[in-house]
């Protein structure tokens, strides 16, 4: 054996020790990735259950259920109710990162998608949400249409954070329509809601991670910057676009498109 | 005749608060913190229980598996459950509708005030 033979069989035997030990280590921290997931969703749900709790008992001080309060009390109990309904939304917040993480961590699996299921089902889990704040959702979807090629999962990521946000930044009683329909190759979905709209310093920021529009932060409401951020990720990797239509206080539209499956 | 409303939650915290706001407006409460003392509760109630509110993480055995054996029951079978929880998760939902509920609440989103017009609208 020369020694270029030696050198290259030790180069051989590293680079094999190298990549088990790399594939020992993905799984050890894919595991401690999960674990971390668990405990986060755990403790979410306990906490959330403690603000529950809040809630409904400053709810029964400001209603009078247990005696009539000074106005100085009254107005500082209604501080410690939007206070507790911030913590909730933080909560929400945390467990939607969570979960968008898991969600991401996986390869994309991409199949035939029924978009118009896909989005009833979403809305499903935005009644509770919608109902308290009073926003009405209207979903327009035309008779019969193809399929999107997606991953669904990813997708319905997408949907909730955009669906979400309409809610979030909608005044009481605003509306949010959903638009379903085809453009040639591609299905093209919308989101429009009645709410504050994007400032102009936002329409150039809008999708970077972490970033929260000034008209979101005046309205105080819990955000944590990467909805958007994964979303665009999400429809460049379906080989679709994401954008916007919006202007302060006129609310705000997106849309995104995905490929039909043909 | 007060229509009774059995709650079955872990926490006596909230379902101290549940109860006294369900009592406040008239309906008889029986409460539960797990699978073994709700069906004993039923079973003391012979039957007569208008409307289960359920939570989903329980100990032992959970909410889902209480919903099944209700629904199961030949007596109360068809008794109106909302399932009041802070676990909402997609397939939380599914499964629960799956199952047969009236509605599901997310405890954190609705106070009690909300959960009572649920109630009135189901069961008067």
């Amino acid at each position: 054996m020369d020694k270029d033979e030696e050198t290259n069989k030790t180069d051989t035997d590293l680079t094999t020790l190298d990549l088990k030990g790399l594939q020992e280590e993905y799984l050890k921290l894919k595991e401690l990735s999960s674990v971390k997931s668990d405990i986060v969703s755990i403790a979410a749900h306990q906490i959330r259950t403690s603000l529950s709790a809040m809630k409904w008992i400053i709810k029964m001080f400001l209603d009078g259920d247990v005696g009539k309060m000074t106005p100085e009390q009254e107005n500082l109990m209604r501080k410690a109710y939007e206070g507790n309904d911030r913590a909730i939304g933080v909560v929400s917040e945390l467990l939607l990162v969570n979960k968008t993480e898991a969600i991401l961590d996986k390869q994309y699996a991409f199949a035939k998608v029924d978009l118009a299921e896909l989005i009833n089902s979403v809305l499903f889990d935005f009644t509770g949400e919608a109902y308290a704040r009073g926003v009405e959702i209207i979903f327009l979807k035309p008779e019969r249409m193809h399929s999107a090629k997606a991953d669904k999962d990813k997708i319905r990521v997408v949907l909730q954070n955009l669906i979400e946000n309409s809610i979030k930044y909608s005044d009481m009683h605003g509306k949010v329509f959903i638009t379903l329909k085809e453009l040639d190759d591609m299905m093209q979905i919308s989101v429009k809601d009645t709410g504050v709209g994007i400032s102009d310093e936002g329409r150039s920021k809008i999708f970077q991670k972490f970033y929260r529009d000034p008209e979101a932060e005046k309205k105080e409401v819990v955000g944590s910057g990467i909805g958007l951020f994964t979303s665009k990720k999400i429809i460049a990797d379906h080989g679709g676009q994401i954008w916007f239509e919006s202007g302060p206080g006129e609310g705000t539209t997106f849309f995104f498109t995905l490929p039909i499956n043909k | 005749m007060a229509k009774t409303i059995l709650v079955v939650e872990d926490d006596n915290f909230l379902s101290g608060l549940e109860s006294k706001k369900l009592k406040e407006k008239g309906y008889e409460v029986m409460t539960a913190g797990n699978s073994d003392e709700a069906f004993k509760a039923i079973a003391d109630a012979k039957g007569a229980v208008d409307l289960v509110l359920l939570d989903l993480m329980l100990p032992g055995v959970d909410g889902f598996e209480i919903l099944r054996n209700i629904r199961k029951d030949e007596v109360i079978g068809k008794v109106p459950v909302i399932v009041f929880s802070n676990l909402y998760e997609e397939k939380d939902v599914k499964e629960a509708n799956h199952l047969g509920i009236s509605n599901f609440m997310v405890k954190s989103n609705f106070t009690l005030d909300e959960l009572i017009e649920k109630i009135k609208m189901l069961i008067g």
